[in-house]
């Protein structure tokens, strides 16, 4: 596949280095000349300076054949620019970030249809989403949702508390239909079997239906109470939208803490129910003075992954109870387990799944990464693919994958080893990686 | 070219002021024409009293237009508005004086200026014991001056104030902007002309409603001026009182209440406009204020127990509270006495007024209602020093220089009314006549309690009080800022822009 990735700072690089890990053909634009000259070593990609929004220059790179073009530079109107002409110039898919909720709003159709750009991610806004279904589902520091919302997979802790730890997961009692498919330990993600017995500290990742993930969770966690009071540290692009989902979400107050205070005067514009507070620091004192010990959630998402870090970590300290912070840069990561902090949001992870589901080709419809390369996807079984007529537990074997749960017909369904796949069934599954080639040849007929 | 010359005395610009002023005039010597030919129909000897002023004023007020037509472009500077505006409407209720006092209505020209001013600036507060003996043209004519500068403050605040330019906005109408200073059209004149549509109609049926619901046509000409333009005057000595007709009270009720409604909101909503969410929430805040007012004043009155069934009791309490919240000033029932309760609920309503760029004086309901949240916010700020707090009514946000602005008003606003009640009783009114008389001035309403209550006129009121009551209600006409800045030795200064 021809991808052609424009702007290479750090969701660029990312991406770039994701797919020719997927032995993909990547070529890099990016209008600074010394960054190019930098960025070249470090990626297995063709890098090239010039302007990703001429048309002529497009057309030089090869925009004509590419299968794909990922528009990801700091600018909404470049990349709305660069994917219009490489649509024109034939390219197959286009995926242009745009990070101004003015231009497009939640309503992506104007940009799909009018347009003709398949994917407008913002990727702030979509990590403000996600962090705020992982507040909403008590007892999880991550949840994502699959198959128009019908099928939830969740995150979640395991403290002393759980009635998992050590005791061999087929043994758990079932509170509802539900399945623990895997769980990340030390950054990596494994897939479980029955007879496997968590530890305290591991990530549980359990699938369910939508109505039924909040009892499974709160079970799993051991006891998991209803947040009450969200203190957001940083007003930024993530923080306001954040602020927005919650503040429609019923009985929950919340708090946004701003260090700039002509920036939190705009977000006091922008929402209705929140607190703002104009709070320079980020010093124990500080949170300790907005109640943050009491506080059900705390969500760190300035624009500095450093603050982030120290003010979760504060508001660990100080007792807060569920820790989110925001880390955009990559090197960063490791550090959230280290210091207890729940769990870290990305929004280059979110661009990232945005573009791998395009890469994926038209089955794949919903895509979750997790740490150390795992990827829970939602994929769709074309009539005639070769999982068609198998059980579970020979796609299951044959692909390396672990079929989660199907959705048929609108019903959701925790399959058992023994059921069959029908074509047109949509699934939600959990590979660790070998499985990605596999993926495709199973359940694509055309492969 | 747009500069003053003179280094001397205030830096005006008199090429912009005298058209604007010419212009009000002009409107002026229209009415004092038609007042003219009103008089030569009733042969009732008033006719020269009309026609002399209308021949003098209508020919120099055209001149003065005219000087002013080549200048259409040049940019109106705060300094200019203020003064302009205020003399328009000084030298609007200088001139209407003049047929009350060349009729000998009044000897004293104090007393001329009083009722020509209570008329420009739609109060309502007459000195006249008598009303019925006046002749037909005289009684219009006061009914005109209502008419006149009910769709004079309205263009003036809807149209002009928002067109021109930041600095006259901010200072003139800082407050209100964000709800008034929203352009209903890009061109002023457009909107004036729109403004002037929407008068009209709003006259033309009630016309019809007053002649439907039992008045004679003259009766019905002369209330729809002064009810729409929220003025009070009437051609009864009993005012709406003397028909004795609940018909004639609901249509008076409506269009006391169609005068108390922001122009630019019949604009937004016949256009069908999403957003008029303000002004929406102003008008919904002022029904409101009349249901609960109304309800908790039938409430005193049953409680009173003084012989009045429930229908009479609420009859009585709709009417006194529109009438009063809306700063008309039509009497049916003599309020004044009433429980001491009501008649001081009454008076504090007095203060809210009707919506922002209507025909009604007060300080407006969309005020009260930044002031009302302003100041919760002050209290909340004690609580939390670091939040960061926004003024919005129904997800409209208002600036910070809105807030200190609300405040700034609401604090000259009580100014005014204790400096003017301490003056009003250095003139010998007892506590209740001087604080009322002050209140029905300067929120334009027309009857107080005591001494200027609703049965009785302000004649109780000593000739420098009267000079005092008619500067009260021009300053509350034109929110006191207006008025009030031409009072700083600033604005005297010469050579600043």
């Amino acid at each position: 596949m021809r991808v052609i990735v424009i702007g290479c700072g750090e969701v660029g690089q990312h991406i770039a280095r994701t797919l020719s890990a997927e032995r993909h053909d990547v070529t890099v634009i990016d209008v600074d000349a010394a960054r190019v000259e930098a960025i070249q070593g470090e990626l297995d990609a063709l890098v090239v300076a010039g302007n990703g929004a001429s048309p002529k220059f497009l057309r030089e790179q090869g925009a004509a054949g590419a299968d794909l073009l990922c528009a990801v530079t700091h600018s909404d109107e470049v990349n709305v620019i660069a994917a219009l002409a490489a649509h024109q110039l034939g390219a197959r898919r286009t995926v242009a970030r745009v990070r101004d909720s003015e231009y497009f709003g939640e309503d992506e159709s104007f940009a799909r249809d009018e347009l003709g750009i398949d994917f407008v991610i913002n990727p702030e806004r979509a990590t403000a989403e996600d962090l705020a279904e992982a507040i909403l589902l008590p007892g999880a520091v991550h949840v994502e949702y699959f198959a128009d919302g019908k099928v939830a997979v969740a995150e979640s802790i395991l403290t002393e508390r759980s009635p998992l730890v050590r005791q061999p997961l087929g043994t758990r009692r079932i509170v509802r239909p539900s399945v623990i498919f895997g769980l990340i330990r030390d950054d990596r993600a494994i897939a479980t079997d029955p007879g496997h017995r968590p530890k305290i500290g591991d990530h549980v990742l359990v699938a369910a239906a939508r109505e039924d993930i909040a009892p499974v969770v709160a079970h799993i966690a051991g006891r998991a109470e209803r947040v009450r009071d969200v203190i957001v540290f940083g007003g930024g692009r993530i923080g306001v939208p954040l602020a927005r989902f919650l503040e429609s979400a019923r009985g929950l107050r919340v708090t946004i803490m701003e260090r700039d205070a002509d920036r939190a005067r705009r977000i006091a514009e922008q929402v209705s129910d929140t607190t703002v507070l104009h709070e320079e620091g980020v010093s124990k004192d500080a949170l300790l003075a907005h109640g943050v010990d009491r506080a059900g959630a705390f969500v760190a998402c300035a624009g500095d992954d450093r603050a982030n870090l120290l003010a979760a970590l504060h508001a660990k300290q100080l007792g807060a109870g569920l820790c989110l912070s925001v880390v955009s840069r990559e090197e960063f990561t490791p550090l959230v387990d280290a210091l207890g902090i729940d769990a870290a949001f990305s929004p280059r992870l979110v661009t990232a799944e945005a573009i791998l589901r395009a890469v994926r080709g038209p089955n794949v419809h919903g895509m979750y990464l997790l740490s150390g390369g795992a990827e829970v996807v939602e994929v769709q079984a074309d009539a005639g693919c070769e999982a068609e007529g198998r059980t579970v537990a020979q796609t299951n074997t044959q692909a390396l994958t672990h079929v989660t749960a199907i959705v048929r017909n609108g019903k959701v369904v925790i399959p058992k080893d023994d059921e069959r796949l029908r074509a047109n069934d949509r699934l939600v599954v959990f590979n660790t990686r070998q499985g990605v080639a596999a993926l495709a040849k199973t359940f694509d007929a055309a492969a | 070219m747009s500069r003053a010359r003179g280094r001397l005395g205030p830096n005006l610009n008199w090429q912009i002021i005298v058209p604007v002023v010419s212009g009000a005039l002009l409107a002026v010597g229209a009415g004092l024409a038609l007042c003219f030919l009103v008089a030569l129909v009733g042969g009732d000897g008033a006719a020269l009293a009309f026609g002399g002023p209308a021949a003098v004023v209508l020919p120099l007020a055209a001149v003065g237009v005219a000087s002013g037509r080549r200048l259409r472009s040049m940019p109106l500077r705060a300094r200019d508005g203020f003064f302009a505006v205020t003399m328009a409407w000084v030298a609007a209720a200088a001139v209407g004086a003049l047929p009350f006092l060349l009729h000998e209505t009044y000897g004293e020209p104090v007393d001329a200026f009083f009722e020509s001013m209570s008329g420009f600036s739609t109060t309502g507060a007459t000195l006249l014991d008598d009303i019925e003996a006046q002749p037909d043209a005289v009684l219009l004519w006061r009914s005109l001056t209502q008419w006149l500068g009910g769709v004079g403050i309205v263009v003036l605040v809807v149209a002009i104030a928002p067109a021109t330019g930041l600095a006259t906005q901010r200072v003139f109408y800082a407050e209100t902007s964000g709800v008034t200073a929203e352009r209903m059209t890009p061109r002023i004149a457009d909107t004036a002309k729109i403004i002037w549509a929407i008068y009209l109609t709003l006259t033309a049926l009630g016309f019809t409603a007053f002649w439907l619901a039992g008045m004679t046509p003259w009766d019905a000409i002369n209330h729809i001026f002064t009810s729409l333009a929220t003025g009070g005057f009437s051609t009864r000595n009993a005012s709406i009182g003397a028909f004795d007709s609940l018909a004639i009270e609901l249509v008076a009720i409506t269009f006391m209440v169609a005068g108390a409604i922001n122009f630019s909101f019949y604009w937004s909503a016949l256009r069908g406009r999403q957003r008029l969410w303000p002004q929406a929430a102003e008008v919904r805040a002022l029904l409101l204020i009349l249901l609960a007012a109304g309800a908790v004043v039938t409430g005193s009155l049953l409680l009173a127990d003084e012989g009045r069934g429930v229908a009479e009791s609420m009859r009585a309490s709709a009417f006194s509270v529109v009438t009063v919240v809306t700063g008309t000033g039509y009497t049916t029932a003599d309020f004044d006495e009433w429980p001491n309760f009501t008649r001081l609920l009454l008076l504090a309503l007095m203060f809210v007024g009707g919506c922002a760029g209507s025909t009604s004086g007060g300080m407006k309901v969309i005020r009260v209602m930044l002031l009302g949240k302003a100041a919760a916010q002050e209290v909340q700020r004690q609580l939390q020093p670091k939040a960061v707090q926004v003024l919005r009514v129904r997800g409209r946000v208002f600036s910070e220089e809105v807030r200190r602005g609300v405040f700034a008003f609401f604090a000259l606003y009580l100014t005014v009314f204790v400096v003017g009640t301490l003056v009003m009783a250095a003139f010998g009114l007892g506590p209740l006549t001087a604080a009322s008389s002050v209140v029905a001035t300067l929120n334009v309403i027309g009857p107080g309690l005591g001494d200027v209550g609703a049965s009785e006129s302000y004649a109780a009121v000593p000739d420098g009080g009267r000079w005092v009551l008619s500067a009260l209600m021009l300053i509350g006409r034109l929110e006191i800022f207006t008025v009030l800045v031409l009072l700083t030795p600033a604005f005297w200064r010469p050579n600043i822009a």
